[in-house]
Order: structure tokens, then sequence, then C-alpha cells
């Protein structure tokens, strides 16, 4: 799925990119074209007015023609109007002809030979003019029959025919590559819009398979999403139903362990009692013994007495030993208790001055610290909403711990400092004791476990007790130490109480 | 420990399923010098059937002067029913109720006080604590006035 997916992420800009292109090219060849189509219309307009010209240029002759002969023949000087204003006429458009044609070297000698006879007719119609004005109307007549005049007015309307002709074909041809460059405009038109429609449609399907899959990998996602969510949810809900188990399967089992326990101690206290009876009444009937039979009194009563007094020892002891065990045995199964109780106690969160807190454990331990020389540094610490008797507990745990396990010799000093962010509030609390060795970082918080010389009493539950508080308030603790170099227990703890806060450890 | 209207002396009816602690009760009561009889039930069904009579009513025990000392915990029933069973039974529910139990539950001790219990002792866990509460206890039974059933 992810290889089809570059090819196609690949795919599409190329697409696109051709698509620019095309557009690119097709957007010049029209305006090439245009131009050429424009050019090709400009030379025909040209062509077409040469064609014009040119047969004004030979209407321009025959009315000067006529207008010569009406003049030759009336000797009316009104036919020679239309002579006088054919002559500028007819030069005028022989220069604009000749403008026209320039740079044609071909059209030029055709014109100049144009040039040449409209010269030398008007020249010679001029003559016969002003041949009969001086009043020699036969040899004007001479002249116009002479048919040299209409010889040059027939190669005159020759040439220029030809001209026409040349120009009709020149404008044939013309038009037909203007056709030419029209059709191919609309070729590479039509089929620019095809490709484009084409490149718009191939996209349209890329994009729409593109959107289909994103829609798939969004929904798949949703999806797994809303799995995860619910299987945290059951994970959640199984772990704290485990918890609650194991709290109560504490409670059950400690308090249930009680029971035969009292039993226990009852009866030992009961089989003392009865030693002593017992031990007092054979003591009696020793005596007793003594009293009745003198003679073996003298060699036995001190070994019995020896006897008597080794069975004594002996069963002192063994009560003494049961005792102590018992008294253990109680001790731990309290211990459990009190734990799985603490378990169950529903806390009450309220925001929590931690300075005043603290202020108050450090004056509880007071006395116990002036004997020990202790110094005490509480820095400020960021308030807290959370449970009150749960961080006492955890704090006064602490700070009891840093004071019993200080260094022979070296006076204990106590630091607490405490930081916060949006979310959480960190405190810490270091010490300059004895330390803990890496090997027991983890050990330390386990329920009876103990770390280090075994100088001091305690069963082992505090650090676990702690431990079970943080996790409760929804925070962890951390140990940094070494031995011989102090300890720094860092805690956790959301800023902030809220329903979900109460974790499930 | 006497019967205000009965010359009879009163009876002890002690549910206990624990055989030692049961022992252990009779003797540190006997140490405070209650003579009072003893009857100890190691289950609640024993101790319905005497407490009830065959019949169930209660009636068997009718004007008998009769002190009940109960542990909750029983291995075929609590003794919270058997507590609720005597405290609404009209023969017996003036019987004085001792509970004596290891839980110290407070919604227990309530529930308890609430179907009409007199006393509710927790075992202490300790022995010595354990043999002196019962030792007090027998010394407030040798001055409890009991009134007879009716």
């Amino acid at each position: 799925m992810n290889r089809s997916r570059r090819t196609f992420g690949g795919l599409q800009p190329l697409l696109l990119g051709f698509g620019f292109a095309l557009l690119v090219a097709i957007s010049v060849a029209t305006v090439m074209l245009v131009q050429r189509a424009s050019n090709d219309a400009q030379l025909i307009a040209q062509t077409l007015s040469e064609q014009n010209m040119l047969s004004d240029l030979l209407l321009s002759m025959r009315r000067a023609e006529s207008s010569q002969r009406g003049y030759l023949f009336t000797q009316n000087d009104a036919y020679l109007d239309e002579f006088r204003e054919s002559e500028p006429v007819a030069k005028k458009l022989v220069d604009q002809l000749q403008d026209l044609a320039k740079g044609n070297a071909a059209r030029l000698t055709v014109l100049d030979r144009v040039s040449d006879l409209v010269d030398t007719k008007f020249a010679e119609m001029n003559k016969t003019i002003a041949l009969d004005k001086a009043g020699d109307h036969d040899k004007a007549r001479a002249e116009v029959l002479d048919n040299s005049g209409r010889i040059l007015m027939a190669r005159l309307r020759a040439v220029i025919e030809d001209a026409i002709a040349g120009e009709g074909k020149v404008a044939d041809e013309r038009s037909a590559l203007s056709r030419q460059t029209n059709t191919m405009l609309l070729i590479v038109t039509l089929v620019g819009a095809g490709l484009i429609v084409l490149i718009g449609f191939a996209s349209l399907v890329l994009v729409q398979r593109n959107y289909r899959r994103a829609e798939a990998a969004r929904q798949e996602l949703a999806d797994t999403n809303a799995n995860l969510e619910r299987i945290v949810e059951y994970r959640t809900a199984d772990l704290t139903e485990a918890n609650e188990e194991i709290q109560r399967f504490a409670y059950i089992v400690s308090h249930d362990l009680r029971s035969p326990l009292v039993n226990v101690m009852g009866f030992t206290s009961e089989l003392e009692a009865l030693r002593k009876d017992i031990f007092a009444h054979v003591e009696t009937l020793t005596a007793r013994l003594a009293d009745l039979d003198r003679a073996a009194a003298e060699t036995e009563t001190t070994s019995e007495t020896d006897k008597l007094r080794q069975y004594g020892a002996d069963f002192d002891e063994a009560i003494r030993f049961i005792k102590t065990s018992i008294a253990n045995m109680d001790r731990l199964i309290n211990a459990v208790l009190k734990l799985s109780r603490e378990g169950r106690r529903q806390f009450r969160p309220e925001v929590i001055d931690m300075n005043a807190l603290l202020d108050t454990i450090g004056q509880n331990v007071g006395h116990r610290a002036a004997e020990m020389d202790a110094t005490i540094t509480l820095h400020p610490l960021p308030e807290v909403e959370s449970d009150r008797l749960a961080l006492e507990q955890i704090f006064s745990n602490l700070v009891d711990n840093a004071l019993k396990y200080s260094r022979p010799g070296v006076p204990p000093t106590l630091d607490v400092s405490g930081s916060a962010t949006a979310t959480d509030v960190t405190y810490q609390v270091k010490d300059n004791g004895r330390g803990i060795g890496a090997d027991d970082h983890q050990r330390v918080f386990e329920l009876f476990r103990r770390s280090g010389r075994q100088d001091q009493p305690g069963e082992g539950i505090g650090l676990a007790h702690v431990r079970a508080l943080v996790r409760r308030l929804g925070g962890t603790i951390t140990l940094s130490s070494e031995l011989e170099q102090g300890s720094i227990f860092t805690i956790r703890l959301p800023r902030w109480w809220s329903a979900g806060t109460r974790s499930a450890a | 420990m006497n019967s205000q209207f009965a010359e009879r002396p009163v009876e002890i009816v002690m549910i206990e399923d624990d055989e030692g602690h049961a022992r252990l009760i009779e003797k540190n009561i006997r140490r405070a010098g209650v003579n009072n009889p003893i009857m100890s039930f190691a289950n609640g069904t024993e101790a319905i059937n005497y407490l009830f009579g065959a019949d169930g009513s209660g009636f068997v025990n009718k004007g008998k002067p009769l002190l009940i000392l109960l542990d909750l915990n029983l291995p075929d029933m609590t003794g919270i029913e058997i507590l609720g069973r005597v405290k609404t039974n009209e023969h017996l529910k003036r019987i004085p109720v001792v509970v004596l139990t290891t839980t110290d539950d407070a919604v227990e001790i309530q529930r308890c006080y609430d179907l009409g219990c007199n006393v509710y002792i927790t075992k202490p866990v300790n022995y010595e604590n354990f043999a002196n509460a019962i030792r007090q206890l027998g010394l407030f039974f040798s001055v409890i006035q009991v009134p007879a059933t009716e």
C-alpha cells in the first residue's frame, strides 16, 4: 500500500507538470499562429488593395484617354477637366504602388514599366492636346491616328492586367496559406483542449483515488484509536478490579490470620501459667518425697533440683521463642492490615500549602532532630491539590527515614525543595545519610524489605506505604542514592486533582 | 450475674466458631469470677436451633434470662443475621447481645447497633489485651442486670 501510494504521489505532480507544459505549448503555438494569420490577412489585404490600385490606375488612364479624345473631337475645354484630374491621380497611384512594392524586385520592374508606359502615354496625350490647342488640329489628329497612343494604351493595359493577374495569384497563395494557418490553429487548439481535458480527467481520477485511500486510512486510524481506547478502558477496569481484589485479599488474609494467632498467643500464655503451677507442684512433691525418704534425699535431691532447673530453663526458652515469633508475626500482619486499610481509604482532595505541611512535620520531629544535631532546611514549595493525610504520611515517613538512617558521627542534614510545571509538581527530599546501594533501589520500596545495616528498629513497611500512597495519588516516586552518599527521594504528583488521578495502583 | 425478675442465674450463650477463642473467652470470663453457665456453639445453625427451639418461635426460651456473646464471622451464616433474628423475635428481643468479633469496620459496627446490638467489642489482636478485654467483659457481666425473656 505504501509503495503504490508513493507511485501515485509521484504521478500526480508529473501529470500536473505535463499539463502545464502542454498549456504553455498550446498558448505559444496559438499566439504564433494567430500572429501568422494576422500577417497573412494583412498580406492578403495588401494584395487586394494593390489589385484595386492597379485597376484604378487603368481606369484613370482610360478616363484620361477618353477625355483627351473627347477634347480632340470637340475642342471643348470641358472635356479636359477629367484629363487634368486623372494625371495626378495616376501618378500618385504609381508612386503608391512603387512604395508598396519596395523590396520586391520583380514587382518593381513591372511597376517601372507601368510607370514608364504611364509617363509615355501622358506625354503622348499632352502632346496631342498641346498641338490641338496651338491650333494644329490635323497634326494632333494625325498623332492620334498614328495609333501609337492606342498601342501604348494596349500595352499598358496588358502590363497592368498581367500585374493584376499576378497579384491575384499571390492573393490566392496567401489566402491558401492563411486557411492552412487557421486550420492548424484549430487543430492545435482542439488537440490541446482534448489533452487538457484528458489530463484533468486523469488528475480527477487520481485525486479521487487518493482521497478514497486517505479516507480509508483515516477511518482505519479512527477505528484503531477507538479500539485502543476501549482496550485501555478494559485494562484499566481489569487492573482496578484486580487491585481491589488484592486489597480485599490482603484485608481478609491479615484479618483471618489474626484469629489463630490470638489462639496461639492465648494458649502459650496458658502454658506459661500452667508451667508455674506444674513446677510449683513438682517442687512440693519433691520436698514431700525428701521428707519421706531422708536417706535417698541425701544423694538425689540436689540432682533432682538441678534437673528441674534445667527443665524450667528449656521450657522458658521455648516459650520465649514462641512469644517473640508471635510478636513478629503480629507486627507483620498488622502492617499488612494497615496497608490494606490505607488502600481502602477515600481521598479528600484539597489545595495544600506544602510549606505549612512540611513545617508541621519538621516541628513534630524537632525534639529528635535537636538531639541529633540535625539541620532541616525547607525551601519554598509549590502548593498542590491532593489528599492532606496521604501527603503528611508520605513526607513524615521520608523525613523520619532521613533522621533514622543517618551516618554515624555525621549530623544529619535534610533538604526539602520543590518545583512546579503546568501539570505536575515535584518535591525532593535530600539527606546526607548512609544512602542506599544501587541494587536496593527497587527493593527498599517493597513490603518487609530493608536495606543496609539492620541497626534500627522497623518492619520495612515505611517506603512500601509511601510508594503505595504516591501511586494512589497518581504520582511517582524515584530514588537516587549511593552508599554513604546520602539519598534523594523525588516525588512527582499531578498538580491538580482529577477524577482520573486515582490510578489503579 | 442475676436476673432482676427471675431468681434463675443468667445463662451465657456463646456463638463462636473458633474453638480456641471460645475456650480462651470462657477461661478469662471465669477468671473474672463469673460462674454462670455457658452454652457454647461453634456455628450459627446450632445456635439458632437452641435459641429459637424446634418450632423456630423462640418460645422455648420464654422467661429464661439469657445473654448472647456473638461472633460475626461464622462458617454457615453471619452473626448479623442471627442478631437481626434475635432482635426481631418477640420472645428474644430483650436478650442483651454482645458482639465480640475481629471486624472493626465502622460500617459493620453501625449496622450492628442499628440492628439492636447492645455492646460491640473488637477482639484485640494482642493476646494480653484480648485477655484483659474478656476479663473486663466478665466483670461487666458480673454487675449487669439481665431481663428475663417474655
